[in-house]
């Protein structure tokens, strides 16, 4: 019942950009698909949308093949925006919404309803042009969501936004799989999929490098953080390197993480601080954070990513 | 395959609506239908300034020997071949020579004649004027004395006659052997400009409303909002749509020109009579309206064909400035269309242009300039017709396929190969 992927490949000229790409999203989540830039992210939403075919491989949601499925399976939010900037706001919903085949009387519902939500509700006549680009983001979210798909397939949502839109973003994503949809977006932002992803693919250079439940993922890297906080100045590369192998990751402001390498017991560091007359104020056993997993998989961290693409983007690469 | 509505019948409502309603549509379409009633009241207007087609000429004796009924019979014999209606010679004389000549300078007279008698006793005429030496004035006034002074050797050898009776003109009667042969060159050149308006019209039709229309596709790619359109409907359905409410916005300005260009046309004829008190001719009289029905269905299939391939080619562009260079085969294709019904015109019955008229290219050129100008049997209308409306589906089929793999195309070169290379998308 799930959206299967299954060894999907497509080439363009000289350019493998999916190669045997394969995993597998449970309906009912929230799912991020994690790479760096030209991994294969876009080539393959597209290809799940049918707006691109695959040289080979199949994409089938709920057994049926996404070749057969209606297209009001699919709700897309592509990472260029693109609305027609000339028409109202209103008049640009309700247009995408008739080609969906929904009744112009629920789809001025609904468009007024998610207005409300998005706390713009006076933006119903204006024109697409005159709003920022944070509020044409989320009318294009609107416009991929008033058709009431099954899946939400949405390429880096997040970028551009302000953290009072990303909130309300991301309120909306809960609401739609509260609705029991099946929402699938990239993004850059490791701590956004922290936050909402229940499973990931990351992928590179068009293969999955690695899949499933964030929780999964992080303990397959076999190692664990540990976060320690002592009353004293906080260091802990006098000591530490007793413990084999234990390397200070970083030093936050109020505390210090510490990778743990797999095999070792964490909590051999708090027996030596204590052992030490350390008064720790805070001791976690965690597990690596995504940007670890990313590192891990990719090589180098997903933040130097966004940054470059932000430069990209502003650069004017439209 | 999905149904081509009623998607197809919503994206054509926007774009239908969002071209007629912008301020640049209502401005060019209210330049257009001036520049229509303008162009046809062109004629009528310089006709005005023009004053009235009378003719005076002056004439002026230098010697006694010259009969004072000459002006007369010079008056009489232009009058006589003179074959605009509409037209009167006035022939006065005149003792005041310098000063005829400064009216003929300030163009109040025609053309001064001096009359004199030379060595030989035969007349000698001096015309002065301004106009050139192939105006129809040389020509009527060369043939006028002529009879002038036919009729003065006659009266000097002593042939005592009226001078108006010996030279007017003779009766002739003509009668065909073939009572119901139409001929060919009758009302030619009026026929003539009716079809080359026709093909004009067509080509303009084409070219700017096909451009519109590819402009508008990438238009549509350069600000993004194309990946939304393709998710939500098929190439099919994009297309179809766009041709028809691209097509129906430029039928709207096109017609709103052609019956500007209509009235000032019927006004002119009102005008022509009201100022000028004249029965003036129809201007419309001897052509063959009836060809208006076929021209508007071949009209409409042309237009749609050329719409729906330069639909396709927009989808090349990513950017407003590379429309004129993804479009520029289908200008090619118009041009030769364009310019095979200008040699055609000319000889509207030979065999390649019989060949070529059926062409759904061409044939709303072509046929159309031969149902004016010759005739064309209905097999061929139903030939051309038929053929016109497989190209058109042909045509969707094509322009979609370029479609659905153009519309993801940014910034790479633009080649047919890239297109077709990338043309595997099959729905």
């Amino acid at each position: 019942m799930s959206l299967v992927i299954e060894r999907v490949s497509k080439r363009f000229g000289h350019v493998l950009a999916l190669d045997e790409t394969s995993f597998t999203v449970e309906p009912g989540r929230i799912f991020g698909l994690l790479g760096a830039n030209g991994a294969g992210k876009t080539t393959c939403m597209r290809i799940v949308l049918d707006i691109l075919r695959a040289d080979t491989g199949s994409v089938t949601w709920q057994g049926r093949s996404n070749t057969q499925l209606p297209r009001d399976t699919w709700g897309y939010l592509p990472e260029e925006r693109g609305l027609y900037t000339r028409m109202t706001v209103l008049d640009v919903l309700r247009f995408f919404a008739s080609l969906y085949g929904v009744p112009e009387a629920d789809a001025t519902r609904e468009i007024d309803d998610w207005l409300e939500r998005f706390r713009v509700p006076d933006y119903r006549e204006r024109k697409v042009e005159e709003l920022s680009k944070g509020n044409q983001q989320k009318i294009q979210f609107i416009a991929a969501i008033l058709h009431d798909p099954d899946v939400l397939i949405m390429d880096e949502p997040f970028t551009g936004l302000d953290p009072v839109n990303v909130q309300l973003l991301k309120e909306a994503f809960l609401e739609m799989k509260a609705r029991g949809k099946t929402l699938i977006f990239s993004t850059h932002q490791m701590e956004t999929v922290e936050e909402l992803c229940e499973s990931i693919a990351i992928l590179d250079r068009g293969r999955v490098v690695v899949e499933g439940a964030v929780r999964d993922v992080k303990r397959a890297m076999g190692r664990q953080v540990v976060r320690l906080a002592t009353d004293g100045d906080g260091r802990v590369d006098g000591w530490l390197g007793e413990l084999p192998g234990m390397t200070v990751g970083a030093e936050r402001q109020d505390y210090v993480e510490i990778r743990v390498p797999a095999g070792s017991d964490p909590e051999a560091i708090l027996r030596l601080a204590l052992q030490r007359g350390e008064r720790v104020t805070r001791f976690e056993i965690a597990d690596p954070s995504l940007e670890e997993v990313f590192i891990e998989h990719v090589g180098r961290p997903a933040a130097a990513e966004e940054e470059r693409h932000l430069a990209e983007r502003t650069g004017g690469a439209a | 395959m999905r149904t081509l509505f009623p998607n197809a019948w919503f994206v054509a409502r926007r774009e239908f609506r969002m071209r007629v309603r912008s301020r640049s549509f209502l401005i060019v379409t209210a330049i257009l239908a001036l520049v229509g009633v303008g162009l046809t009241l062109l004629p009528l207007g310089i006709e005005l300034l023009a004053g009235s087609d009378d003719r005076r000429v002056a004439v002026v004796a230098s010697g006694n020997d010259i009969p004072g009924s000459l002006g007369g019979t010079l008056q009489a014999a232009l009058n006589a071949t003179e074959t605009d209606p509409e037209r009167q010679w006035q022939v006065e004389s005149s003792d005041d020579e310098p000063g005829a000549r400064q009216e003929v300078t300030d163009g109040e007279l025609d053309a001064l004649l001096a009359v004199s008698r030379g060595s030989g006793g035969d007349l000698a005429y001096d015309v002065f004027t301004d106009e050139g030496p192939t105006s129809s004035l040389h020509v009527a006034l060369r043939s006028a004395l002529y009879q002038v002074s036919v009729s003065d050797r006659l009266q000097r050898a002593g042939v005592e006659a009226d001078a108006n009776q010996i030279l007017a003109p003779p009766a002739i009667t003509v009668t065909r052997s073939d009572p119901d042969a139409q001929d060919p060159e009758e009302n030619f050149g009026a026929r003539y400009l009716f079809a080359m308006a026709l093909v004009i019209l067509t080509f303009m039709a084409v070219i700017t409303y096909g451009t519109w229309v590819a402009s508008s596709v990438a238009e549509e790619k350069s600000s993004r909002v194309m990946e939304l359109l393709i998710t939500a409907a098929t190439p099919r359905q994009l297309l179809a749509g766009k041709v028809l409410g691209t097509g129906a916005a430029g039928l709207t300005q096109y017609v709103a020109v052609v019956l500007a260009a209509g009235i000032g046309l019927v006004l002119q004829n009102v005008l022509k009579g009201r100022l000028l008190g004249a029965e003036s001719a129809n201007q419309l009289e001897g052509l063959q309206l009836g060809v208006l029905a076929p021209f508007g269905l071949f009209f409409i299939g042309g237009f749609m064909l050329y719409a729906i391939l330069y639909a396709g080619l927009g989808s090349m562009a990513s950017r407003q400035e590379e429309v004129q260079q993804v479009t520029g085969p289908m200008i090619f294709v118009a041009m030769i269309g364009y310019f095979a019904a200008f040699i055609g015109l000319n000889t509207p019955d030979a065999q390649w242009m019989q060949w070529l008229s059926w062409v759904p290219f061409f044939s709303p050129y072509l046929l159309i300039a031969r149902a004016i100008l010759d005739t064309v049997a209905p097999w061929e209308w139903l030939l051309a017709g038929a053929l016109m409306l497989a190209f058109l589906a042909g045509a969707l089929w094509v322009a979609a396929r370029i479609y659905s793999a153009g519309v993801l195309l940014y910034g790479q070169r633009l080649s047919l190969r890239n297109v077709f290379s990338a043309v595997r998308v099959d729905r």
